[in-house]
């Protein structure tokens, strides 16, 4: 075999990334960068958009075979767990074992502006059709307006697969910003009197009631919607957890290391597929002005629900706290909060606002779960993908 | 057109199917909370006063308060009648 210094240096040269690289993945890089730029240096969400942003990074790298779609490959495998719908609900559990649902059994009500508060979904659902996605497209852009990650990630793997990277990102994203997008609205559509309404404190609750909520929250809402028994099923078993006192393991687990892990699976997998092609379209720019406008109106939503709430209530209600229908536990609550000590200093809105906030978690799965069961491929609560696949496995095995 | 008339009313019943599930949950927790009222706990029971140890006490107390004594003197650097041991209560 004849050696040549000169093609030896020139093969291994052609070997290198640099040479595959392509003018869309240069773009990617940066985009990745900038991901964790904001991350690191601007505290945006960093424990999602941090791995986001080095799963981006990672499967834009030429002949990495990091790309969510290069078979075989690690990220490959990582998404398998979104696109099977196994990560999302994951998420929940850990949610579920997190969140105290007491605030929202003293004052039920509050549901109301959780439900009111997905209004942000659906004017962002007809906004998206108006910009020419069709209705799945625009289904899994919309619930960017129930401002929860895992329920975006999970809607949009089965509506849109295709849209997942910009969805993912548009949502954690206003996510981040949320102290910066609700406060402006907030106080524009709220007089210094409303904002000024001090709320009765929270009447405790029997832990029997906390034990037997979750438990019948499921048994209605999944029948109603089996779509959605993914999500609320894992958000109440978390609870559960929580609540019942004799699963101190599990708890600890679901709201430590289990929620860590996977959110760690979860965010690489979304990351990666963030390629040039699926990524650098009009679509995510559409996507991007979508989700702000989605927030903004969700939160116009829940605030004027309160604002409704307030005249019912003879002025008990501070509407400030319809803001906190936006999912987005605990920080949408801790705006209104801080909205309504602008006002005066002596009112405490955080743990009210923790009732609505709670109410858009369970409001945001309820509209995914609506969205499934008009658009879905109709296997939902019945043969979910993952379902099929362990089947196929545990039978090749027995074989 | 059509398309987004279809959005609208898509967005028209699935606020109402939302509301109309909220709505529900809201009714089961009224009644969850009707017939399962939150009590409060029993206060904790009174502690029992701890004896007071008197100079009617065993042998095996006197040589307790004498070794606390005298170790109460050493660590003050006083003498042991300056130290009057008042009372004394078991934990």
């Amino acid at each position: 075999m004849d050696f040549s210094f000169q093609d030896s240096i020139s093969k291994i040269l052609h070997s290198t990334g640099f040479v595959a690289m392509s003018p869309g993945q240069g773009v990617m890089i940066a985009i990745a960068l900038i991901l964790l730029y904001l991350a690191i240096w601007k505290k945006f969400e960093p424990l999602l958009l941090l791995p986001i942003g080095f799963g981006c990074l990672l499967a834009n790298l030429p002949l990495s075979m990091m790309a969510n779609t290069n078979e075989g490959g690690l990220f490959n495998i990582f998404y398998y767990g979104v696109r099977h719908e196994i990560l999302p609900p994951l998420i929940f559990l850990g949610v579920g074992a997190l969140t105290d649902f007491g605030p929202l059994l003293a004052n039920p009500k509050t549901l109301m502006l959780g439900a009111a508060a997905q209004i942000g979904v659906y004017t962002t659902l007809i906004g998206a059709v108006a910009l020419g996605f069709n209705m799945q497209e625009a289904s899994a852009i919309g619930i960017i307006g129930g401002a929860d990650g895992p329920t975006s990630i999970f809607l949009a793997a089965k509506l849109a697969p295709h849209l997942l990277g910009p969805i993912a990102v548009a949502a954690y994203s206003y996510m981040s910003l949320v102290p910066l997008i609700q406060p402006p609205i907030m106080r524009f559509l709220t007089t210094e009197k409303e904002r000024a309404v001090k709320m009765e404190q929270l009447k405790p609750i029997s832990q029997t009631v906390k034990i037997i909520f979750p438990i019948a929250s499921t048994v209605i809402v999944v029948l109603m919607l089996p779509g959605v028994a993914p999500l609320l099923g894992m958000l109440m078993l978390g609870n559960l957890f929580r609540e019942s006192g004799v699963t101190a393991r599990l708890h600890e687990t679901s709201q430590t290391h289990l929620i860590n892990i996977v959110t760690i699976l979860l965010a690489l997998a979304v990351g990666s597929s963030m390629t040039a092609e699926s990524f650098l379209t009009w679509n995510t720019i559409k996507i991007i002005v979508l989700g702000l406008l989605a927030f903004c109106m969700a939160t116009a939503g829940g605030v004027l629900f309160g604002k409704l709430m307030y005249i019912f209530s003879g002025g008990k209600i501070n509407p400030l706290i319809g803001s906190a229908g936006v999912s987005a536990v605990p920080m949408a609550a801790r705006v209104s909060q801080k909205v309504g000590q602008e006002t005066d200093k002596s009112n405490f809105l955080l743990m009210h606002a923790m009732g609505p906030n709670v109410a858009g978690v369970i409001g945001s799965a309820v509209a995914a779960g609506v969205f499934l069961s008009l658009f879905g491929s109709g296997d939902a609560g019945s043969g979910h993908a993952a379902i099929e696949t362990i089947t196929t496995v545990t039978t090749s095995l027995g074989q | 057109m059509s398309l987004i008339l279809q959005s609208i009313q898509v967005s028209i019943l699935s606020m109402l199917v939302i509301f109309l599930v909220l709505g529900i949950l809201i009714g089961v927790i009224k009644v969850l909370v009707h017939f399962l009222p939150y009590m409060a706990p029993p206060p904790p029971p009174p502690r029992a006063q701890a004896p007071v140890a008197n100079a009617s006490g065993s042998s095996q107390d006197d040589d307790h308060i004498a070794a606390i004594h005298a170790v109460l003197a050493h660590h003050l650097g006083k003498a042991p009648h300056e130290i009057q041991i008042s009372n004394i209560q078991t934990l």
